[in-house]
């Protein structure tokens, strides 16, 4: 599985974005987001029972995650037409804000979150920062579903680096120094 | 350079102020720190000086003498955020402790990531404001990366000046009530 550290591989995969005819598919990749933080989350099967409270719930708290100047994207093995079935046929999916995407096989495989008896993706969490580095990943079997708030307090740490000189200690080296170094 | 709507502003303070009047046209104009940079001092130390007047009229100066709108998002970002540090980093340094600088401060300043111009620019605004609010420790680390990214002290000193003559400028604005 991809771990904090690694960087998140380029993908373009079909989606669905909504319910209205004519625009209920679009491609989405990685790509489509420059600055932005990225949230990809991953869950088994639709039609399930467990998927949609997570996936509602990723979208009720969608504000917070704009907020952070983060996108939230789902996805499962499923192709983006179940999603569109899905979405269609649950009346707590019908209004999501957030994209469903079409985890290929070759992108699952990447990602490293394919249940081995399933061969579903697994509940997998990913937190990707603006650069494209992986900073968080989680992944819980198929029958236990996530906490989103707990989501967002990873996210939160993570934004919160002390990026102002005033933090610096004497005899340490001074932010600026810090990222001629690591640039 | 017009400062129209800072000379408005001036006419309105009392005479025993009016050091502080021809201060603010003195140190208001291109020399060490060019437009850009005096204007973008002015508007975070206006902020940062709170009056609400006083600030109407920098920024609108700013804006009609040519200085980029993102610039001064900039400056009212270096207002805000130093708001929020001079107060923390402060105490740091008050308290003395260790303990307190081991401990993650937790707050979030992703702002400073998303400058719209050169970050020695921003932390002259910091700078700034620091000064007015009194943060000893912010003082020197902004003075310390601002020489780092090729700026001078003469650089340094007229932005302090900017920032002691808008502070003042904004008690007298207190005056009137």
């Amino acid at each position: 599985m991809l771990v904090p550290g690694q960087k998140l591989p380029d993908f373009s995969v079909p989606a669905c974005v909504g319910i209205e005819k004519g625009k209920e598919f679009r491609p989405v990749s990685n790509k489509d987001f420059p600055g932005k933080w990225i949230v990809l989350y991953s869950y088994p099967k639709d039609f399930t029972f467990v998927c949609p409270t997570e996936i509602v719930e990723f979208d009720k708290k969608l504000k917070e995650f704009t907020d952070r100047d983060a996108v939230v994207l789902g996805g499962s093995t499923d192709n983006e037409f179940s999603h569109l079935a899905w979405r269609k046929d649950h009346s707590d999916l019908k209004n999501l804000h957030h994209p469903l995407l079409f985890l290929t096989p070759a992108l699952v495989g990447q990602l490293g979150i394919l249940h081995p008896e399933a061969q579903a993706a697994l509940r997998a969490t990913f937190i990707i920062d603006p650069d494209g580095v992986v900073r968080y990943a989680s992944a819980n079997d198929l029958s236990v579903g996530r906490s989103v708030a707990e989501v967002l307090r990873v996210l939160d740490g993570l934004q919160t680096d002390e990026l102002c000189p005033c933090n610096w200690k004497k005899g340490e080296e001074t932010l600026t120094q810090k990222l001629k170094k690591a640039n | 350079m017009a400062l129209d709507a800072i000379e408005k502003f001036s006419e309105s303070l009392p005479d025993l102020a009016r050091d502080i009047k021809l201060n603010l046209s003195g140190v208001l104009q291109e020399g060490a720190l060019n437009a850009q940079q005096f204007w973008g001092v002015a508007a975070a130390c206006a902020c940062a000086a709170r009056n609400p007047r006083l600030t109407q009229a920098v920024l609108a100066d700013a804006a009609t003498s040519g200085v980029a709108e993102t610039t001064l998002e900039d400056a009212k970002a270096a207002a805000v955020l130093m708001g929020m540090n001079n107060v923390y980093y402060r105490f740091r340094h008050m308290i003395g402790k260790e303990a307190y600088s081991q401990r993650p401060a937790r707050l979030r300043m992703q702002r400073m990531q998303k400058l719209a111009g050169p970050k020695a620019e921003f932390e002259l605004f910091c700078l700034g404001v620091s000064a007015i609010n009194g943060c000893e420790m912010c003082v020197k680390a902004h003075e310390a990366v601002i020489l780092e990214n090729g700026l001078t002290e003469e650089q340094v000193h007229d932005a302090v000046r900017i920032a002691a003559t808008i502070h003042a400028a904004a008690i007298a604005a207190e005056l009137q009530g």
